[in-house]
């Protein structure tokens, strides 16, 4: 049974990894403190608060953990150790994650004094009834898939007349399952759609380089929620600071809110963000929508385990606002059938589809229609169009859906991605969309048409701005990193499973 | 004001081990008993009794353990329960001195095995929560040490192979010692191989064997003032200092991560206390939760010079592992076969320390029994630990009043 009060005081800290600085000697402490044990009384109530959430911390010492305590026993072998951060200020215990360890058969000396970036994780196994716990005390190698990178508040250069996309994030995990031309992220053991939300996010904040507290609302689409009654939303906004905080009571002036419409749930919300950024009474400089999902699949040998080939995991975050626009948006169109060809019943664990009909009554009439009709609403031809990224369940549907709409090859393979992470479900098209970003020059026109089972689809044109270019530079963990990187991690498919399942 | 060293008349203990079939009220009574019938006075001479245990509560869920204790000794004197046993021992011997009480019981107890699939979780409870929620083991904070110790004092190649194998040996003086201790968990002889290949197969640096055991067991002692003990005893063991300090709960937040600050601390203030020298203490009870603390309370308590231990116990080690040899100096450790091999029943393990300690000094301790100059020895000390280093404490015994 876990209790409430510990988990929300253990995730406020532990999350963000929380601390305290003397503001007179400079000291430094992993948790809040009232005063400095060095300057005593003097720095009573002047104490300043400091995060290690962005920062790189350094293994000192590590030791494998091959019998862990009870809760810990789903995730077999791990390092554990005890890092540092600012050069020894402040010492934390820590817990290296990402690492497959089998038989124990592993180098130890090669993780000691190496250079951690903190990650935001599960704790560890509870019931199934328990409130999920999380924490930043888990860590991987900087020098490995996930790069350390410094979240920059920069000040915005320009004003736009029309809202858009200010910055963005996907993430992806570092585990890969390779089956024929398939190539599906993997989650690892302590990951699910509530930390994929959290990094796509934080990925966001780092690309956009806009100020975490001006960012007045936060929507995220997943359909995997490992809750049924607790939203994803409220989780990101502590973990990464949105909205102003009041030190007083730990509660940030920011909206969150959770959001389900199948694989469409993040999409949709393009447009309520630009709308909410664009609407002069709100005073909401930004609004981030995000799309995450641990994409769920019944086993192969189980009814609707068709889907099993073809699930990923990630996630991708967008922040929309009217400063400093990467790709401003044209225009958009929106419909909606009660369609069900994919679902999932309340206390199920895995969806159901409708086999051959998810095909031509749904994915297919909705994309079709929801395109041809923002199309031809801006007065659109194809070739007007630079680049195509559709809804992505599989390899087969994207590509027909593009040629039915007389879309070229060059015009949609950039942005079809599903063949490197499998469907991230409500993170799929935007993942897509982000691929594009990635390489787009400026003014150049995306159409992004996503599907959401149940059935609807939603259509935007985005036309990219000068500034896409120089803020290129400050994301290394781009949708190419994450696909070609040196580091990714093959598993069989008995791990994939079980990694997948989780803690 | 000089305060009158107390004295130890009557020491008690259970067996060691696994008491499947006994609860432990039965365990103390047996110890309890024992020591008291060792002295001649009984029950009823009591004017106090101080209690020990870490966990009663979590495995036996006991929670007010000294009325369960009145209720055995059907009696209703003043009562208090601390966690480790030198605690008790400390408290105690604070309540003789003060002129409060005359005699008083101490007793400690435990039932870890009681709880055997989740006894590992709740040694947790005495670290920090922020390195159980990061992962952290009972054992991982022995290697964490081990690794920074090592760093520390640049120790590599062949004088790593060194340190390990004294470790290693450490594990099989102990288990030798517990040969000739019937109320031992393990009185059974080690090798150094089964110690190494231990380690080669969990892949660590410290395997089973540098470890102690889970136990279950209890141990006991009567203490007296001057003059009562010499009413009851010819041969009382005098306590002539007795000490603790303490550390920050946060291993990876202390100074110094090479060794116990805390032990350091208490056993200044009980040499001080006992106006000795380090260098009288003949024979010594140390806290081996692993092979390693063994080694670092060498050079914590001030025996071994400073990242020097090891190479102490490797070479007193080549010949004999009887006892170590520091400076031309004998000192005999964990004769009891310490708590890798007579167990470690948290609550009563202090108990079993101080027992071995006032045998030797009354030249009691049948097969174990050493001799320092052609007689048993004249000054011991006990070091015990609660936690990882964050509670230290320390008694010198000595057969003379001091």
């Amino acid at each position: 049974m876990s209790s409430e009060p510990i988990e929300r005081r253990v995730s406020y800290i532990g999350d963000r990894l929380k601390g305290s600085q003397c503001p007179i000697c400079g000291k430094e402490y992993f948790r809040g403190k009232n005063y400095c044990g060095k300057c005593g009384r003097k720095s009573f109530g002047k104490m300043k608060d400091i995060d290690f959430f962005y920062d790189q911390g350094n293994l000192e010492v590590s030791t494998l953990v091959s019998q862990p305590t009870n809760r810990f026993v789903k995730m077999g072998s791990y390092i554990y150790g005890i890092v540092a951060f600012h050069n020894g200020k402040t010492r934390v215990p820590g817990r290296l994650t990402d690492i497959l360890i089998e038989d124990c058969k592993i180098d130890l000396s090669c993780f000691d004094g190496k250079n951690v970036v903190p990650r935001f994780r599960r704790r560890y196994s509870v019931g199934e009834s328990d409130i999920i716990p999380t924490i930043s005390l888990a860590f991987t190698l900087a020098d490995g898939y996930y790069p350390h990178q410094k979240y920059e508040i920069k000040k915005p250069m320009r004003e736009y007349e029309t809202p858009g996309i200010v910055g963005y994030g996907v993430y992806t995990s570092k585990f890969r399952i390779k089956e024929g031309n398939m190539e599906r992220s993997v989650p690892f053991i302590d990951e699910d759609a509530v930390t994929a939300a959290v990094e796509a996010g934080r990925m966001a904040l780092i690309h956009s380089g806009v100020d975490r507290s001006l960012i007045g609302k936060v929507y995220v689409g997943s359909e995997s929620n490992p809750y049924a009654v607790n939203p994803i939303a409220s989780k990101v906004a502590q973990v990464l600071k949105l909205g102003k905080e009041e030190k007083m009571d730990g509660v940030q002036s920011v909206d969150a809110i959770d959001t389900e419409f199948a694989c469409k749930a993040a999409t949709s919300m393009f447009k309520d963000a630009s709308s909410l950024v664009y609407y002069p009474k709100t005073n909401t400089a930004y609004a981030m929508a995000i799309g995450a999902d641990n994409a769920q699949a019944a086993p192969r040998n189980e009814l609707g385990g068709e889907l099993d080939h073809f699930v990923g995991f990630g996630g991708s975050a967008f922040i929309f606002g009217m400063q400093d626009v990467i790709a401003e948006i044209e225009g958009w169109y929106s419909c909606t059938s009660d369609t069900p060809d994919f679902w999932r019943r309340d206390l199920q664990p895995y969806p159901r589809h409708g086999g051959r009909f998810t095909g031509e009554p749904a994915y297919f009439k909705h994309v079709l229609k929801a395109c041809r009709t923002l199309m031809e609403q801006l007065n659109l031809q194809v070739e007007d169009v630079d680049y195509f990224v559709p809804h992505q369940p599989n390899i087969g549907f994207p590509v027909k859906v593009a040629r039915q709409l007389g879309f070229k090859e060059e015009q949609y393979e950039l942005g079809l991605k599903v063949a490197k992470f499998g469907n991230v479900y409500s993170g799929s098209s935007p993942i897509g969309l982000a691929a594009v970003l990635d390489v787009a020059k400026p003014d150049e026109r995306v159409v992004l048409v996503s599907y959401g089972s149940g059935a609807g689809s939603d259509a935007y044109s985005f036309i990219t701005t000068s500034q896409i270019v120089e803020k290129r530079q400050r994301q290394k963990f781009t949708v190419r990193h994450q696909i070609e990187n040196e580091n990714l991690e093959y598993v069989n498919y008995t791990t994939y499973r079980r990694l997948k399942h989780g803690l | 004001m000089k305060l009158q060293n107390p004295a130890i008349i009557g020491v008690g203990r259970t067996k060691f081990g696994e008491h499947y079939e006994r609860d432990p009220e039965s365990l103390i009574e047996e110890a309890g008993l024992q020591a008291l019938d060792s002295t001649g006075i009984t029950r009823k001479d009591l004017d106090a009794c101080y209690l020990s245990d870490y966990f009663l509560q979590v495995t036996n869920k006991i929670g007010l353990e000294e009325g369960f204790f009145s209720e055995l000794l059907e009696l209703h004197v003043p009562m208090e329960k601390t966690r480790s046993f030198s605690s008790a021992f400390l408290n105690a011997c604070h309540g003789v001195q003060s002129g409060k009480y005359d005699i008083v019981l101490v007793g400690g107890m435990e039932k870890m095995t009681d709880r055997w699939d989740k006894i590992r979780d709740d040694l947790m409870l005495l670290e920090d929560p922020w390195s159980y929620y990061a992962g952290c083991t009972p054992e991982a904070n022995h290697e964490l040490l081990l690794k920074g110790y090592i760093k520390k004092y640049g120790i590599s190649g062949e004088q790593l192979d060194k340190l390990y194998l004294a470790l290693a040996k450490i594990s099989v003086k102990n288990h030798q010692n517990a040969t000739k201790n019937p109320l031992a968990q393990y009185n059974r002889a080690i090798t150094v191989d089964n110690v190494l290949k231990a380690r080669n197969k969990s892949c660590k640096p410290l395997g089973l064997f540098d470890f102690a055991p889970i136990s279950d067991g209890a141990s006991a002692l009567i203490l007296a003032s001057p003059e009562a003990a010499k009413r009851c005893s010819d041969t009382p063991v005098y306590v002539l200092g007795s000490s603790s300090a303490t550390d920050y709960i946060t291993f990876p937040s202390r100074e110094d991560r090479t060794g116990f600050i805390a032990n350091t601390s208490a056993m200044h203030a009980a040499l001080q206390q006992a106006k000795v020298d380090i260098s009288d203490i003949q024979i010594a009870e140390f806290y081996d939760q692993s092979t390693l603390l063994e080694m670092i309370s060498l050079e914590d308590l001030g025996f071994s010079k400073r990242g020097k231990a090891w190479l102490d116990i490797y070479k007193s080690c080549e010949e004999s592992c009887g006892f170590y040899e520091i400076e031309g100096r004998k000192l005999f450790v964990n004769l009891n076969g310490g708590l890798k091999a007579d167990g470690n029943p948290l609550g009563a393990t202090g108990g079993a320390q101080i027992f071995e300690v006032f045998k030797q000094l009354r030249g009691e301790a049948d097969s174990r029994q050493v001799e320092v100059n052609g007689e048993p020895p004249k000054l011991g000390c006990v070091s015990e630990l609660e936690g990882f280093g964050t509670k230290a404490y320390i008694h010198i015994l000595g057969r003379n009043q001091g």
